[in-house]
């Protein structure tokens, strides 16, 4: 039996726990039953965006530590994914033993609607929804993964449930992490407009994988237009309605 | 040209506000992006077709000096005068003695990046010799004294009525007109004036073929063939990275160039000079200058991770795309290159620490790499730009973070790595960040994190992190609930 792993981003850990459980419920129904390494931190994307490279490499080191012997890890955050495919063997090309065990890990982790899709090969996850949904491509799922048809099957093949499609999708909420303190006048326009193409779409629910997108799309929603709400994959399929 | 990268949010906090360039900006990407892809459908395969684009400037950057050499050999060699500029107080120069010695008052000029970037206009006035902008955006944006808002629509977030005015005052018009075609008209009849007597044409380069001594432009409004045929004197001045190898490469990029830019499949005017006005020929130019402009360009060549910003081939893809150039326009990256291009490259040739919000007010959203037919990774860029910073590397001129932001990281990097310490760090934090939630939700935190609570709120820091909720979960699975439903609504 393969050892399928759970890696839960700090964001989720922290402000969003029920989209870890929601993970986790999903996860079983489709008969899987991950482990959680109860060491876990922050995959150090913070301090990578940031320009601290020493610092990332630590984080990075012991995520490699931890996950290393894992035959799959699955996680339900597309940029901390990233952040461990692509740029782990980035900050540690100058060691060729910590470049190779990040190269190896790089093909064995995964985001959750992707691991779904692909890996399992299943589409229907027993979920359900009684409305229109509609689906925002968060920037790192869609450009660095390439994953958008994955989340997106899935939905559709909720039961109840019809798909509308978001005008520019594709576009960047303006969350970006510090981006949205730091640069507050631009990230809230950006913020703003995604917001409006949700309205314009007339969905009922917004349904995303990135969890710094769900935190900055509902902490907008939350503020200005208590009526809607934005909420992860994970807790749209698993159908616990809490996790955004 | 005044250097104003240090005003970035000064600028942007204002720009962000200018509804009529923002109502502009707005509906640009969605237009650019579906004629960008309908011309691209045109090759039988995009994909394949953007790669070799890629390849064809990968190359470029790995021969440079070499591919260089030979096209100084093969310029020479069909009567060009190639000169070498090392900054762009030489260059300047340069230009400065070539009016000097044909006594020229005036010089018309095609639209020139290298020549923004060298401030080049500037200082012709100062000596006395005027010089014309001729690409009718360019024409508005030197009159008005601004930057260019995009680098192919210098003055395409100028209102008609603004260009009207303009008009009126400083190109001759008579009548008041809001009708473009009218405006066209009039600041063509001020311009051929101008060519009509020139002595001196200064133009840009797009692609300089290695394998022929060609230079070539690409342009949309037939200005720059006029400064190329009017006058006995032309100069092209170019900087170091237009060279390519092959005349094939420089059709192909004409094709990825054109349709990147505007969505065409290719400019209305594509032309290419080997040399100046031969034995027999009945045009072009008695002379033929090229000014080969590094202006800090070697150093970027020296590091091997920044080399790859000297792939960019200028056309202004990224811009059309970016959401940041999208609310903000071109005028806050304060110099001769916006948008994603001038992310990259502005902070190389002015140094990281004059550019410090141009390569950190992005949120590596990856649009411009995605569509980039020079193949360049700009989130990577930028990300190794902020490491540079941090680390204050003395070639790119990093500048170092405050020391309270290195504390923070330095801390959070050792927690990072034991999770007992992390978790200690979770459990008081979390008491000081929940003071401020009311039902488990945090609309202010005071002084902290001011930028995001104007406009959003925050879920509190869970009561029982996932962390401290895995060992209930764990045993739902062992006592045989494996939908983990139990308990649930």
């Amino acid at each position: 039996m393969e050892k399928v792993s759970l890696f839960i981003p700090c964001i989720v850990d922290l402000f969003l726990p029920e989209i870890g459980e929601a993970t986790v419920h999903l996860l079983r129904r489709v008969g899987v039953d991950p482990l959680y390494h109860e060491a876990q931190t922050c995959c150090g994307q913070p301090a990578m965006n940031a320009g601290y490279r020493e610092q990332a490499k630590r984080a990075a080191k012991h995520f490699i530590d931890l996950f290393g012997d894992d035959d799959v890890i699955v996680s339900p955050s597309g940029s901390c994914v990233y952040m461990v495919k692509h740029h782990y063997p980035q900050l540690l090309r100058d060691d060729p033993v910590w470049l190779r065990r990040a190269e190896e890990l790089s093909g064995r982790i995964f985001e959750l609607s992707q691991y779904i899709v692909d890996i399992l090969g299943v589409e229907e996850v027993g979920a359900s929804f009684e409305g229109t949904v509609t689906y925002h491509e968060s920037c790192h799922i869609l450009r660095g993964l390439g994953v958008s048809d994955q989340p997106k099957r899935l939905i559709r093949r909720a039961e109840g449930v019809e798909f509308v499609p978001l005008p520019l999708a594709d576009m960047c909420c303006g969350f970006g992490g510090e981006f949205a303190e730091t640069y507050d006048y631009i990230s809230e326009e950006m913020v703003k407009e995604k917001v409006e193409s949700y309205l314009e779409s007339g969905a009922d629910l917004l349904v995303l994988c990135e969890p710094g997108c769900l935190l900055n799309i509902d902490g907008y929603l939350s503020r200005n237009h208590p009526e809607k709400k934005a909420l992860h994959i994970a807790a749209f399929l698993a159908g616990t309605g809490r996790g955004g | 040209m005044e250097i104003r990268t240090t005003l970035f949010n000064e600028i942007a906090g204002k720009e962000i506000r200018n509804t009529y360039a923002r109502a502009f900006l707005k509906a640009m990407p969605a237009a650019i992006a579906a004629r960008r892809e309908a011309v691209m459908s045109s090759f039988p395969d995009p994909d394949a077709a953007q790669a070799c684009g890629q390849a064809i400037r990968a190359e470029v950057v790995a021969r440079l000096p070499e591919l260089l050499e030979q096209f100084e050999q093969n310029a020479v060699a069909r009567g060009a005068k190639v000169l070498w500029a090392r900054d762009a107080h030489e260059a300047n120069g340069i230009v400065l003695a070539i009016a000097r010695e044909r006594k020229a008052p005036y010089v018309t000029k095609g639209k020139s990046m290298v020549t923004e970037e060298m401030g080049l206009n500037d200082v012709l006035v100062e000596e006395g010799i005027e010089p014309f902008e001729t690409d009718l955006g360019e024409f508005i944006a030197q009159q008005l004294k601004r930057p260019p808002f995009h680098i192919v629509g210098p003055a395409i977030n100028i209102p008609v009525e603004e260009v009207c005015d303009l008009f009126m005052e400083k190109a001759g018009m008579e009548e008041p007109t809001t009708d473009p075609v009218e405006l066209g008209y009039a600041a063509r009849l001020f311009l051929r004036n101008k060519f009509h007597h020139v002595a001196l044409g200064v133009t840009g380069v797009n692609m300089a073929v290695a394998e022929t001594g060609t230079i070539v432009n690409l342009e949309n409004e037939g200005n720059i063939r006029f400064n190329k045929s009017s006058p006995r004197t032309q100069v092209s001045i170019m900087s170091i990275e237009k060279v390519v190898p092959t005349m094939a490469d420089a059709m192909h990029l004409t094709r990825l160039l054109s349709r990147n830019c505007t969505g065409q499949a290719i400019s209305a005017y594509v032309s290419m000079d080997s040399g100046p006005k031969g034995g027999g020929e009945i045009d072009g130019p008695e002379e033929l200058f090229i000014i080969i402009v590094d202006n800090g360009r070697s150093e970027i060549y020296a590091d091997p991770t920044a080399r790859q910003a000297l792939r960019c081939i200028r056309c202004g893809g990224c811009l059309n795309l970016c959401p940041v150039y999208a609310k903000i326009g071109g005028y806050p990256y304060g110099w001769a290159y916006s948008g994603p291009m001038g992310q990259v490259l502005t902070p190389l040739l002015l140094g990281l620490d004059r550019a410090q919000d141009l390569y950190r007010a992005c949120t590596l959203c990856g649009s411009c790499r995605e569509v980039c037919p020079a193949g360049i990774d700009h989130p990577s860029l930028f990300l190794y730009y902020r490491a540079k910073d941090v680390e204050g590397d003395r070639r790119l001129r990093g500048k170092r973070r405050p020391w309270k932001e290195f504390g923070f990281f330095d801390l959070w990097s050792r927690a990072v790595a034991h999770s007992t310490l992390w978790n200690l760090g979770v459990r008081l934090v979390r008491p000081f960040v929940n003071r401020y939630s009311r039902g488990g939700v945090i609309t202010t935190m005071g002084k902290y994190f001011e930028g995001w609570f104007r406009t959003r709120n925050l879920p509190a820091i869970a009561e029982k992190t996932f962390h401290e909720r895995w060992k209930r979960l764990r045993r739902d699975t062992v006592s045989g609930d494996p939908d983990g439903r139990r308990g649930e609504p």
